[in-house]
């Protein structure tokens, strides 16, 4: 499998040639990526194109569609409106039998009982602190990592992104226990930066085939007239290379970010008091003060809003970083 | 003096693939080790070196072999429902085009909540007495009583219960996928196939999904070993339960570690999931994927 035919995938074939050509994985990813950002004069002639294809055209069928699509985004955004409708119901009234949609008295109560609970203000600092430390980590390792990989072909190179490909199916809870162990044993016990350590085993990999894929749209030319123009290698990939795909490195953070953020497992086990994160306190909220729902859900919405409002103001470039990675966030 | 670029690619990559050795392989090395040694769970407790007994345990152990066909249960119900919902949601956007963009975004908000948070949620919808599943069909007149259906207590219809979340959550990631591949589908081809007289049926089925047949595989294939991994919905759902009747091998892996103390048992397991992991993925690469076939 190799990645050698991946650049440019779309861009020279002919109208006619409609059959997709692939690879390997990244010339798949980078592929569904043109219906994306990084080409967006393409996407706009695709869509076109489609638009006499599949789009429909006739009224009936269109109402008959816009009818299913709103039920469907109904079914699919309502359990989240519930859950935000629900920390706002009294203690009581969370546990009503039979349940209600809107809370009966509307309060606050939740909010004030959930993140006045102590250790709760601290897990929110340890998940924004490992979250910064693990995407940091991410970007520095990934960015030199996937441009040696796509610049120079080197076979070294095609077999270290197979090995990324492979290190994603690693279950983590086979080496959850060892990762621990080793962090205890460099006296990293519970903190931020062993956890941090434990969350970039997960968004490396993505974050290389991610930045691989930015990497491959970027022409050579720009850095060979950059060596001519007597810049060295590594000061073409900082000065030049590195600014044309900044974009591509604010969708790999963001990855990068979110995967540490929503993590569990190697926080559960790899986290006591000290340097616990937000979901393992929700999941706490669970044995350790009996069932307190109207709280949970009032620190998971507390959790879980700022991320989902942070993704829809940058959904274009996620989007775009979605179909080039094809994995999930 | 300038560095040949062979060694200068290399240079690049050295610092990843150094992290990736250290904390990925050298764990996994470690896992492995463990699997052949009988060890006190106490800190510094005792190692003796057992050769294959662990393995042997696993597998003459009816906790491991029902959760191997569980997982393997859970993984085909959360592929095969997110396929179905994803490409219907990705048809439906690409069939209403350019308008539908905005709703479009708003389809994607699933993916970037916690799975651990996704899990609650869904707990608290289908939990029993209180759960709003059963009183919404109740009301609809679909149960005759809002408790019928004992979502997360009834052992027979857990494991699909608990894949809810998990479907919920990343239905959006198939739908985004299948929606760009069907993007690259051109329009007069689809003509050319209407104009001969093709049905919506054969379109989809001679047409649309033998060209998307290589994003399908990435999809499935990507999802695939993300369901077969999936522990953070079950754990706050069921904890694995009732019965350990959603006891997936992440879970049991996870209890024979923490709950029943026994790192050497659970070591031997792990191997082998990830060997069957390895395994799987590797066939369904080359069989469904066939990367390499068409260039």
């Amino acid at each position: 499998m190799s990645a050698q035919s991946t650049t440019k995938p779309d861009a020279g074939q002919p109208a006619t040639d409609y059959r997709p050509r692939h690879s390997g994985f990244v010339s798949a990813a980078s592929h569904l990526g043109t219906a994306g950002q990084p080409a967006p004069e393409l996407t706009r002639k695709r869509r076109s194109r489609n638009r006499e294809g599949l789009e429909a055209g006739r009224r009936s069928t269109r109402t008959l569609l816009w009818i299913i699509l709103a039920a469907a985004l109904v079914v699919y955004g309502f359990p989240f409106v519930y859950l935000v409708l629900t920390s706002f119901k009294t203690p009581i009234d969370t546990i009503a039998v039979p349940p209600t949609i809107l809370p009966r008295e509307w309060t606050l109560e939740n909010y004030t009982s959930a993140l006045g609970r102590s250790g709760v203000l601290a897990s929110m600092i340890n998940s924004v602190q490992t979250a910064v430390i693990s995407t940091l980590l991410s970007l520095v390792l990934a960015v030199p990592a996937a441009y040696g990989i796509t610049r120079y072909k080197t076979p070294s190179g095609q077999v270290f992104i197979m090995a990324a490909l492979v290190t994603r199916m690693v279950p983590p809870v086979a080496i959850g226990i060892p990762l621990a162990s080793m962090m205890a044993s460099a006296g990293l016990a519970d903190t931020p930066i062993a956890l941090a350590i434990a969350h970039t085993t997960i968004s490396l990999p993505l974050s290389i085939w991610l930045m691989a894929s930015f990497f491959e749209a970027v022409p050579r030319d720009l850095e060979e007239a950059a060596t001519v123009d007597g810049c060295s290698r590594l000061g073409a990939l900082w000065r030049v290379v590195i600014p044309v795909v900044s974009g591509g490195i604010a969708v790999t953070a963001i990855f990068a970010f979110l995967a540490s953020w929503n993590e569990f497992l190697f926080a559960l086990l790899m986290t006591a008091v000290r340097s616990q994160t937000t979901p393992v306190v929700i999941a706490n909220f669970q044995t350790q003060f009996g069932l307190d729902w109207g709280s949970m859900t009032a620190l998971a919405a507390v959790f879980s809003i700022p991320v989902i409002l942070l993704t829809l103001l940058l959904q274009r470039k996620i989007v775009a970083g979605m179909t080039l990675g094809a994995v999930k966030g | 003096m300038r560095i040949p670029d062979r060694r200068f690619a290399l240079l690049l990559m050295a610092p990843a693939a150094v992290f990736l050795a250290v904390f990925v392989a050298y764990p996994l090395v470690r896992l492995v080790t463990d699997s052949f040694f009988k060890i006190s769970p106490i800190v510094g407790g005792s190692r003796e070196f057992i050769g294959l007994a662990n393995y042997a345990e696993a597998f003459s152990s009816e906790a491991f072999t029902s959760a191997g066909w569980r997982t393997l249960a859970y993984t085909l119900i959360v592929v095969s429902l997110e396929f179905a919902l994803g490409l219907g949601m990705a048809l439906l956007f690409t069939m209403l085009g350019k308008q539908s963009q905005v709703w479009r975004t708003f389809f994607l908000y699933p993916l970037m909540i916690a799975p651990i948070v996704a899990g609650l949620l869904w707990k608290f919808l289908m939990i029993d007495n209180f759960g709003l599943v059963g009183t919404l069909l109740h009301q609809a007149g679909i149960l005759s009583d809002p408790n019928q259906i004992g979502w997360l207590s009834d052992p027979s219809i857990v494991l699909f219960s608990v894949a809810i979340p998990d479907i919920w959550l990343t239905t959006s990631f198939m739908c985004l996928v299948l929606f760009a591949g069907l993007q690259n589908i051109p329009g007069d081809l689809i003509e050319a196939a209407r104009l001969d007289g093709a049905k919506a049926p054969s379109l989809l089925f001679r047409i649309i999904l033998p060209l998307l047949r290589p994003v399908i595989a990435v999809a499935l294939v990507v999802r695939g070993i993300d369901a077969a991994r999936a522990f953070d919905t079950i754990l706050i759902q069921t904890n694995g339960g009732p019965d350990s009747a959603s006891e997936t091998m992440s879970l049991l892996i996870y209890r024979t570690m923490i709950r029943f103390g026994d790192p050497g048992l659970a070591s031997a397991m792990g191997t082998i999931y990830l060997i069957a992991m390895l395994a799987v993925a590797f066939v369904a690469v080359t069989t469904i994927w066939r990367p390499g076939k068409d260039s």
